[in-house]
This record gives structure tokens, sequence and C-alpha cells, in this order.
């Protein structure tokens, strides 16, 4: 072995088979599973995603399966979309109260209801479910046993705000980064990889997407579009936001490109594809994977940035970052609008860190050999 | 490397020209005109004439389609003039941003330089330490403060360093008294004044930072010449600032590259909570009120500064690592 | 039974500076009730100067018709009855006098906390002692007081024809100058540190002021009547680059202005209305700094010398103006040349040495600063009214009240789009919202609800008028989906979010869209909405609703149209009675409510926090600045 140091790269592009390497991740995974802290951030996303999907069955003010006039009906169903709720409760005069409407229209209906009833859209009026009292508001909506978190100015349950909000959450991050880092690492390594005239055009191109001013296009949109939703806006910032990405792995391919194991592989008839993205990326991980663990995480952080600007989706969007825009105006006397969000949004932060972390010491070729 | 500094200089006056022509064209799309809100913040006692409103509009350029407007806008950016702010009494755009300049990159500048500066060792360090207890808090403490929205963090450390100790003044640039102050004594108010918002401007960077640092540094420890370092002999210390750090130049430098513009953006909501008359609360307020001139002449400023960052980034690859090289 | 009906889009815009004030609080000389007739000739602004708008020549007052002003002997042959010259200090202290002696000392009032809304005496008690005005020989005020007033946005411009922000209108308020003024019940007055005589024509088509010969600009030049001619002129010039967008309308109601010698300045009107009055205050430039310079820059804001006055204006009110740091404060000091002429003193001198006027947009950072005495006053925002200024921190060193403003906010139903041209529908939607979370709730029981577009307070409000509508959701259960788009402020979201819910439980589905101001404006001015949250300050006359409800006017954002209305609007012009006024514009109030081209949500109270060294503070509909004497009655009380 008495190849110069910089080509350690080529002894790990020959432990892997040049053919498909379904090995490669089957092994990335298992050594990822080693990693304690790494797979409890995991399962942290995975129940917080659960949580997401299941938000209505959780907090709700509609039951998720009821018996109504001899039929069975999903209510709970609304949340998803608006549309889902059957038209006899409209016509039945429910007006959204299925606690009391329920028995008083039908006595021999029956109804299996969410866990805590309390609504993220909507102030808890008194005696809607039998015995609770309605919801405070204000300074007086500290934390209780009706409202665990405590309300929010108006009256809204903060959990239930936040178990609903955990779709956005979720969602947000997942769709801003993953265009985001499609198109970033996609331009970044074609640019890095062959230079030249594509490496010219495509900074260009990452320079101009850099220049123009993301609030400009929200603004845009927003006076577009009638309903925003946060979809949008993340669509919005994965398509302004990937342009770091791209610089860095443009700069990482254009060190690597170079390296004998590049040479290796392309000598042993790899196509380049192949090379850029199974071997070089593999080693330009590191510096890409930051940004885009900090992005996924920092999309709830511009989320809530948004909404206290006062350009974020269409209200009532219950979110943790509204959530926390409130408890800033309100900071004195209702800690609980900090506290809560925001360690839920500390908690999701560090999750897709450590998975980021964890992600990036399972794919790196060289600890690979460690292992053997 | 001159004709490759002459070439790209060549080709970041064509970018620029798009950029430009396309946010031009996109602030002009947007629904208003300067005219728009002036009539807004008017009385309902009081109503515009059309002609009025020709007429102001006349003023502005808005007569003209947009691309027609943009070659106007741009000759006269050719010849060095930025134009005038509509809602800002027709004041000269370039006077607007010299005004607002120094304050913004004494908050930005020193910031980016702490950030550097403390953020660098914490990576080190952290990368020495790797998985132990010490290095996990450390981390976890930073994702902490990261997560911590900056405005909730300027309200709290206005509670504590203002109300409660009364040790820096609670917002604003500079004393009442502060014409009447020696010129130390200036320096001293100005600086008393930026703390907290430097503060919170940097906070939430070192864990970006550092973590990027350690992720860079982590890929690198495990390269073979540092294994070859170390069997030679080679101190733990001198191989991570030596050997090691000198071998993440290039995604650091690029990071350094990315943030030049942001010198000058500025931060809306910190200097909005300070009254700091920053550049952040110009572009953002000109966006909300239409004021085009205003908007371009930002928009061109970072643009320039966006494609310093990025030429100086390719041209700095080439130094720190022979490998890159232009032809 | 109805099937769920769905609107295709239907919008509600949000207006706006709702909370932020709605209308911009002017000072007394720009709020002039506006006629909206046909505007002069406008000859030049039609030309299309194709080499650029410089190139066409300035021609001071083309815009005034011809006319001929007959000699003033000629004036001396009219019928004349005299208008009102007073000291408006002194007519308030008489009207104080009248309503007897506070309850409270002010000690005791300082030492009450103000616990509206849950009981409205403190609040009463504070106010009452606490706007007790300091006796004519100054006894008790401190006239070495520096006063730190806070206020949201920069000073755009220090030029009052320019003024657009309310700061613009804060500073004017203190260091401008203007002929007329109103007091807190909104009647026309001449001020007696002004003017000696106002004479009124008994065709009412006349009006001849004398002005005093013991005025001066801060420069030392005298005011004489010519300035104000010259502003008239300058006000009724049509320029390329002469952009005066507030000023003009109503100015452009008078027939001609003259000076006829340095006091003496006579004004005609076109027409004898009720109206006439206001459009005859303006504020006065000094014509010796303006009058060359504005011909080499019409624009007046880009030449050396105007840029030079931009930062130290001529001013000719009880202040100047003597520092501007932008975006952190501007300072006026007390003028000498004001209250002294020729080694006399000749007016009142004015109650504080020095106003400090700090600019801070945050107004948590700038409730900090009040607790801490950095700033003594400052208007609250009603979610701080509970919140954040309810503690012994707040209390050590200020108070606050709160008084009843004229200000109501509805919801805009655009009637022209095919959900609301009914008015049964536009009834259906006021019958459906829930009234009482909305007050108690979201406003915290801090206002009143709705009765329709006059205040219940005001002079013109109908005897009968109408109760507020109890919230029934039978009767409302008609119709369905429609879309909301609000303008972002904390409570505009809050109350949207609420017609959301409101309407959810009837199975209609609402949503509420977030808009930035300028997008929600030019859809409002487009009439690209259906329905739109709004809020309008008071005029200092009910005609300036005409603008709102007339046909076809520009604020009429909901495109609401009812010839019987315009007809009484017209009629209340023409009247000069002010109770024959009344009961006119008392049918249009009934008229306007049976039709509901709005949905009352409720009227907005001023409230503001004060230092405790602070007195003299008294409040009209517009709050408590924007009327004579306003602020010239506060002033620091003395050790």
């Amino acid at each position: 072995m008495d190849l110069p140091p910089s080509t350690t790269g080529a002894m790990a592009a020959s432990d892997v088979p040049l053919g498909a390497s379904p090995g490669f991740w089957r092994e990335a995974w298992r050594r990822f599973r080693r990693r304690k802290l790494a797979m409890a951030a995991l399962l942290f996303v995975a129940a917080l995603t659960l949580v997401a999907i299941c938000a209505p069955l959780i907090v709700g003010t509609r039951p998720i399966v009821c018996q109504y006039k001899g039929r069975i009906y999903f209510p709970a169903a609304w949340y998803y979309n608006r549309d889902w709720e059957n038209p006899i409760f409209a016509k039945d005069r429910f007006r959204g109260r299925f606690a009391e409407n329920l028995q008083a229209k039908d006595p021999q209906s029956w109804a299996i209801w969410p866990l805590i009833y309390q609504d993220p859209y909507r102030r808890i009026r008194e005696n809607e479910w039998p015995g609770q009292p309605a919801n405070p508001s204000g300074a007086e909506g500290r934390p209780s046993r009706y409202n665990w978190l405590g309300t929010n100015q108006q009256g809204f349950d903060v959990l239930a705000s936040m178990v609903h909000g955990a779709q956005t959450a979720v969602s947000v991050g997942f769709v801003s980064m993953g265009i985001a880092a499609t198109i970033g690492i996609t331009l970044g390594a074609l640019a890095g990889y062959y230079g030249r005239w594509i490496d010219v055009l495509l900074s260009r191109v990452i320079e101009v997407v850099m220049c123009v001013p993301s609030l400009v296009l929200i603004l845009a949109l927003v006076a577009l579009l009638d309903r925003v939703n946060n979809l949008h806006l993340m669509a919005i910032v994965g398509l302004t936001h990937w342009t770091g990405i791209a610089r860095l792995t443009r700069a990482e391919f254009m060190k690597l490109k170079q390296m004998e194991f590049v040479a290796a592989a392309r000598a042993l008839g790899a196509s380049p594809g192949r090379i850029m993205f199974t071997h070089v990326l593999r080693n330009a991980l590191a510096p890409v994977l930051v940004p885009i663990t900090f992005g996924i995480a920092d999309a709830i952080l511009i989320e809530s940035g948004l909404s206290y600007l006062g350009f974020g989706a269409s209200p009532p969007n219950p979110s943790w970052g509204t959530l926390l825009s409130a408890g800033r105006r309100n900071i004195e006397d209702m800690w609980w609008l900090i506290l809560f969000p925001g360690t839920a949004i500390f908690l999701t932060v560090l999750a897709y860190n450590l998975i980021g972390e964890g992600l990036q010491e399972a794919t790196d070729p060289r600890l690979r050999q460690d292992a053997h | 490397m001159t004709s490759y500094l002459i070439r790209r200089l060549g080709i970041a006056v064509i970018t620029l020209v798009l950029i430009t022509f396309l946010v031009y064209g996109l602030i002009r799309a947007m629904p208003g005109t300067p005219a728009t809100n002036q009539l807004a913040v008017m009385d309902p006692s009081k109503q515009l004439s059309p002609e009025a409103i020709a007429r102001i509009n006349r003023l502005y350029g808005l007569d003209k389609p947009w691309y027609a407007a943009y070659f106007v806008w741009m000759k006269n950016v050719v010849v060095g003039d930025l134009g005038v702010s509509f809602t800002r009494n027709m004041r000269p755009v370039a006077e607007l941003i010299v005004e607002r300049a120094p304050a913004t990159l004494m908050l930005s500048a020193t910031s980016l330089a702490l950030a550097y500066l403390l953020s660098i060792p914490i990576g080190l360090w952290a990368t020495a330490q790797a998985n132990t207890v010490a290095e996990r808090t450390v981390s976890t403490v930073l994702y902490m403060l990261y997560s911590l929205p900056a405005f909730v963090a300027a309200l709290y450390l206005q509670l504590l360093l203002y109300v409660k100790l009364d040790w820096l003044p609670l917002y604003g640039m500079q004393s009442d008294a502060y014409e009447s102050l020696s010129p130390v004594g200036k320096a001293v108010d100005v600086l008393r004044h930026a703390v907290m918002p430097i503060a919170c401007f940097t906070y939430g960077n070192l864990a970006y930072y550092s973590r990027f640092i350690r992720a860079n540094m982590q890929e690198v420890v495990r390269q073979d010449y540092i294994r070859t370092a170390r069997a030679k002999g080679v101190g733990p210390r001198a191989i991570l600032w030596k050997h090691a750090f000198r071998n993440t130049m290039i995604p650091l430098v690029t990071l350094l590259g990315l943030s030049l513009p942001g010198l000058f953006s500025g931060a809306v909501i910190l200097e909005q909570i300070f009254q700091w008359p920053g550049m952040g609360r110009l572009y953002f307020e000109a966006i909300g009120q239409r004021d085009y001139n205003v908007i371009m002449g930002l928009t061109l400023m970072f643009s320039v500064l966006a494609l310093a960052g990025q030429l100086l980034a390719d041209i700095l690859y080439a130094v720190v690592d022979p490998r890159v090289t232009y032809g | 039974m109805q099937a769920r009906q769905r609107f295709g889009w239907c919008s509600v815009v949000w207006a706006a500076s709702v909370l932020g004030g709605v209308t911009a609080g002017c000072s007394s000389q720009d709020r002039s009730p506006d006629a909206a007739a046909p505007p002069g000739s406008t000859q030049q602004a039609d030309q299309k100067s194709a080499a650029g708008p410089s190139s066409q020549p300035f021609v001071l007052g083309n815009a005034v018709e011809p006319f001929d002003p007959p000699p003033l002997e000629e004036l001396d042959k009219l019928q004349w009855e005299d208008g009102p010259v007073v000291d408006s200090l002194e007519q308030l202290r008489a009207e104080k006098a009248e309503a007897g002696p506070p309850p409270t000392s002010v000690e005791e009032a300082l030492a009450l906390r103000n616990d509206f809304p849950k009981s409205r005496e403190n609040n009463d008690k504070i106010l009452a002692a606490l706007s007790q005005l300091a006796p004519p020989d100054g006894a008790g005020v401190d006239y070495e007081h520096t006063f730190v007033r806070h206020v949201a946005g920069d000073l755009n411009s220090t030029n009052p024809l320019f003024g657009s922000s309310v700061t613009d209108y804060e500073l004017s308020g203190m260091a401008g100058f203007s002929v007329l003024a109103f007091n807190r019940r909104f009647e026309y007055f001449a001020d007696k540190d002004i003017v000696v005589s106002w004479q009124r024509s008994k065709d009412n088509l006349v009006e001849r002021i004398v002005l005093r010969d013991d005025l001066t600009w801060s420069d030392g030049t005298p005011i004489t009547a010519h300035d104000v001619e010259f502003t008239y002129r300058l006000i009724m010039t049509d320029h390329p680059e002469l952009v005066i967008p507030a000023v003009r309308q109503g100015t452009d109601q008078l027939r001609y202005v003259k000076a006829y010698d340095d006091r003496t300045i006579v004004y005609w009107h076109k027409e004898p209305f009720a109206t006439r009055t206001g459009n005859m205050l303006w504020p006065v430039l000094p014509k010796h700094i303006y009058e060359k310079s504005v011909v080499e820059d019409p624009s007046m804001k880009r030449s050396e010398h105007h840029r030079k006055y931009e930062e130290q204006p001529v001013v000719g009110g009880p202040y100047e103006l003597v520092s501007r740091v932008r975006n952190q404060e501007f300072v006026v000091r007390r003028r000498e040349g004001w209250y002294m002429h020729g080694g006399q003193q000749v007016r009142r001198k004015p109650y504080f040495k020095e106003v400090r006027v700090k600019i801070i947009e945050d107004l948590n950072t700038a409730i900090l600063a009040l607790k801490a005495g950095d700033i003594q006053s400052m208007e609250l925002r009603p979610e701080h009214w509970e919140s954040l200024t309810a503690g012994d921190d707040f209390y050590a060193q200020n108070t606050k009240v709160m008084a009843p403003e004229w200000t109501e906010f509805h919801v805009v139903w655009n009637v022209k789009s095919p959900y609301f041209s009914d008015k049964r529908v536009r009834w259906a939607m006021t019958y459906a919202f829930d009234y009482e979370e909305l007050l108690n709730t979201i406003c915290r029981g801090l206002y009143e609800q709705g009765r329709g577009t006059f205040n219940p307070a005001a002079w013109m409000f109908p005897p009968d008028g109408p109760q507020p509508v109890k919230r029934d959701l039978d009767r409302a259960e008609d119709l369905l989906e429609f879309q909301l788009m609000t303008y972002t402020t904390e409570t505009g979201v809050q109350v949207a979010t609420l017609w959301k819910e409101s309407l959810d439980q009837i199975g209609v589905t609402v949503n509420v869209k977030p808009t930035e101001f300028a997008v929600m404006q030019d859809k409002t001015l487009k009439h690209e909405f259906d329905a739109c949250f709004a809020g309008w300050g008071t005029g200092a006359d009910p005609d300036m609703q005409e603008n709102i409800f007339g046909a076809g006017k520009q604020r009429n954002y909901g495109q609401y149209a009812n010839p019987e209305v315009d007809k009484l609007f017209e009629q209340g012009r023409r009247e000069l009675d002010r109770d024959k006024r009344a009961t006119i514009y008392g049918q249009i109030h009934m008229l306007l409510w049976e039709d509901q081209p709005y949905t009352w949500l409720f009227y907005r109270n001023a409230f503001f926090a004060f230092n405790k060294k602070l007195r003299g503070y008294n409040f009209s509909p517009r709050g408590p600045y924007d009327f004579g004497p306003g602020f010239a009655a506060l002033y620091g009380a003395a050790e």
C-alpha cells in the first residue's frame, strides 16, 4: 500500500461491487441500527408521524365512529377534508356539536370518541361535552385538567393545536428539503463532476435562484393563489433553498473527481451516472447532510417566521410556529405558549440532527472498513 | 487565472441583468402599486381623482409596461443612478442604502465573525471528544439554542438585561446624549446598544456551523493520511489543526461564500424588536409598499455580493486545495 | 331543507390598518371633509409629456379656475356675520368648569388601578382627574419638562403638505401652522392665537379672515396672508412632478382665495354647503422659502434647497424641529418666536420645553421602555390593555385610560358579487355571527357591539337607532360557502377565524386568507372580493361617509348603491342647520342598517398609557391629540 494518502477512496470504491450494490444500503441500515441515539431519534420521528396521521383520533370534537339513525358514520374524517362529512349532519342542524346532538336527535345512537375532547380550530364552550367547562382564554388559559398544555389567546386548546400541528411540522420539513435536496444534489453533482460549460451554466442557474428574494416569490404566490396552504409555501422554500446544497455538492465533486478511485471506476467502465451517484456522492455526503438535516428542522422555524410576519398559510392553521409567535406577544403571562411548542420544535430539531449524524456515519465507506 | 477572472466577471454581468430583469418582472406582477398604498393610508374623507392617480403612476413610471420600465431603470443604473424611493419622500435609493449600511454591517459582520470564531473551536473540540458525555451535552445545548427563535430570545434578553439588571439599553443605536459624548464615549455607547442584537443574531448559527465543522472533520479524520500521521507520532492537537482541519477548508469556504450576501441583508424581525436601523427592515417595508426602486436597488446590491461570494469561493477552492483547477 | 350551497370565489378582505389606526391620525388641518365633487380643471395632467416630466414649466395655481376678485371696498358692502374666534384651551376650561370638579384628587386618581372592562368607574375617575387643565397662570406646570412620546413609524416628510404617515401628522400637530381648527365636538373655530377676526357673508359664499400681526415663522420672517394664499395656489397646481396627495380634495371646492394685504385673507366658496368650512383647512407653508425654489424643482423634494428645508423646516407652530435621527427619533423644542414678540409675551407659553418623539416599531419593546420611564406616553393595543399593563411594574410610573372613539369595524359585503347582492343573504350573515364570542373572548369586553355606521354617541345617530343584533342561527341558516381573505393583524385573523367557526356551524365553509396590505388594497379598490373586514375612523363631518356609501365612490369597496342614500347625502350637505342635518344623517343610518351593506361588528375605543407626571389629557372621538386644544392642553406637573 504505497499509494499517496488521498487515495483511500479507491479502496473504498473497490470494496463496493461496481454492479448493483443492494448490500450497501443494507449494510448502512445495519450500521445505523447500532447507534442507539440515532435509533431513538428515528423512533421519535416515526411516533411524531403517527401522531400527525392520527391527530383527529387523539384530539377532536367529532366522533371517530358513530351510529346515527341506524347508519354508521365517520365524522372525524372532517378534519382531513371538509367534504368528507356526511351531509346528514348539516341537514339535521348538528352545528358541529356532536356530543349533545347525537343523544338529543337519536337516543339509540352510539359513538367512539377521540381520547381528548378539544379542538384546534375553535374554543370549547361550556357543557359541549357533559361536565366540561368552557375553555378559558387569554392569561387565564394556563395548563389545567381540561387543557393539559393550556389554551391560547382565543381559548383554543394548545395540545389540540400541537397534535394537529404535527402534520405541518412533519410535512413541511420533508417536502421542502425533499425538493431542495433532489435539485441541489443533482445540479451540484452535474456541475462539479462535468465542469466546463455545464458548470458555467448550472452555476449561473444557482446564482440566479440564490439572488431572487424568496419573500418576493412567496408574496407573488400568495397573491396568485386563493387558498394558501403550507405545502405551497414549502414548495417555494424547497425551490429556493437548494442553492447552498448545490454549491456544497459541487465543491465536493470538484475535489473528489480528481481522486484515483473515480479514475479507477471510470477505467472499469462504470457509467458517469453510477460514478457520480454511487461512488462520489457517498464520499461527499458529510457537508451535504448537515444543511439537509438542519433544513428539515429549519422549515418548521421558517413556517413560524412566516406566520410571525403574516405570510403564513391560511388561518386557522394550527402549527407550532403560530403558537410560538402568539406566545411571543404574551411572553410575560403566557409562558405555556412558548414552553410547549418550543420543546416540540427542539426535540424535532434534535431528532433530525441525530438521524443525520447516524446516517453520515452509517454511509461512510471508510467506517465500513473499520467494521471488518 | 486572469483569463478565468475576466470570463467570470463578464458572465457575472449577464447573470446580474438576468436576475434584476426577473425580479423586476416579479415585483411588477405583484398586485398593488406604490400609489395603491398611498391611497390606503389617506384619510377616508379624501379620495384621489383619477387624474391625480394617473399623474402619480406616470411619475413612478408605472404607465410603461414593465419590461420598458426595466430598461429605463437599467439605463439609469449604468450611469450610477439607482433612482429615488417613492414612499420615502423621494430620497435617492443610494442615500438610503448608505445610511443603513453601517448599522447593518456592524451587526452582521460582528455576528458572522463571532459565529466562526466560536464554532470552529467548538467543532474541533467536538471532533476530538466525539460521543463523550461532554460533547453530547454541548451539542444538545446548541441544538436547543438553535430551536429557540430569535424573537423569543430577544424578549427574554430584554427582560433580563434591561428590566431586571439595567445593564444595557433597550433599543435603538444611540442614547439621547449621544451628540455630547466624546469619540470613545460614542463608540462605547453604540457598542452597548449593539450587544443584545448581536447576541441574538449569533447564537442560532453556532449549532449549525459547529455541527458543520464536526461533520466534515469526522469525515477527514478517518482518512488514512491521518492514521499515518498519528502513527508517525504527531500529537492529537497538531493532527486536528494542521492535518485534518486544512482538509475541511473546501466546504468551509463554500459556506463562507454563501454567507457573504447575508452581511447586508440584515434580519427583519430582530431589527424591528431592537429598533435597529438596518437593511432588513428597509427591504421588508419596501416590498410591502411596492417601492420598486428601493427593492431593485437592494436586490442589485445583494446580488452583487452573492456573485462576489461565489467567485471568491471558487477562487479560494484552488488556493486551499491544489487538486481543484480552472482551465 | 337546503342543500349545501357553494359559493365560488368569494373573498373577505380584511382591511388593514385596522388596529394600527384605521385612519391615519391626522392633525386638524388635514382632516377636512370632502364634498367629492368633480375636481377642478386638470388640463395639464392630461398632457402626455414625451420628454419626461421635468420638461413642463411650473405654473403656480394653474388648476384654479379664472376668477375676478372684487376690490376690498366691494367686499365691505356684503352683509357679514362673525365666525367663532376662540381660545380653545379657555373654551375647554369653561366646559370643564361647567361639568363640575372631578370626584377624586389627582393623587387619589393616580393611585387607582384601571380595571376596565370589569368596571368603568376607575377609568372615569382617572380621566376626570387627569384631564384637568393647568390654571391660566400656569401654576403647577413644569415648563422645563421634556415630554418623551412614542410613535410606531418613522417620520416620512417634515413638510406638512406631503404628510402621509401618522408620525408626519404628529409633527405637524406640534410644529404646523393652520388658520382654522376644530374642537372635540368637531366644531370649527379660528384660533385666537392666530386670528383677529373671522367674518362670513350672509349668503355663505365668502369668508374674510384677518390674521394677527405678531406671528412669525421660525426664521423670524412674519407670517402673512400671502403665505396662506401661496399655499392655496401651491395645492391647486397641476404639475407632473408635484404630488400633494392628501390636501387637494376639499381645497378644490373653493372658488378662489386672495390675500388683500399682509393680514386680510378672503375665501370664496363654490357652493354654500354645510361642509364649506372644512375646505378652508390646510397647513400653511412659508412663501419666502418656497416661492422661487418650487419653480426650479416642482417636486419640492429633490433640489439641494428643498432637501435642506426638509431637514430643517421653517415652521409657524408653537414648537420647532431641532433634531432628527432617522428611524430613531425626532425632537421639537418650544419656540420663543411663537409666544414672544418684540420683547413682549403675546401668547401662552407652550407647556413643554422639548418633545422627544421616539420611534419604536415593536410594541413589546415600547411597553418595556414605558414601564422604565424611558417614554412617557403611548397608544396601547387592546391586547396589551390587560396583559402587559396591569401589574405593579406598569403602575409604578404610569397610569392608563380608555376613551370612546368613533371608529367602527365591519365586514363589507360586495353587493355586486352574485352571493351578496340580495340583502337577505347579508342579513343571514349578520345573524350567523357569534357576537358574544367576538366581544367577550376576542375583544375581551373592551368594545361595544356595532349598531350601524355612525357611533351611538354621535350627534347624527338616530334617536331610535337600531339595537345590537343577537345571534340567531335558525334565521341565518340559508346560505353557504365563501372565502374569507384577511390582512394579518392579530385581531384581524382572530375575527376571521371566528367567522369561519360561526358559519361552519351552519354548513358554510369559510376559508380565511391572510393577505398582504398592498394586495388587499388593490383588490378592494378593484372590487375583486366578496366580503371584506375593515374599519373606518370618523371624519369631522358625517358628509365624509359619502365617499364610503355613495354610488360609485372610491371608498365604496362593496359597490353599494342606493339612490335614496345618495339623495340624502346631497341634502345633508346643503342643509346648514345641525339639528336638521342630524335627522338626515339619522335617516341615512337607518337606510344603511336596513340594507346591511356591512355587518357592523364593534366600535373600537382608544387606549392610552401616560406617565404619572403628565396632566391635562382630553379625548375627542379621534383620540387625545387630533383636535383643538388637544396636545396643547398636555403638561408635565411640577414636583
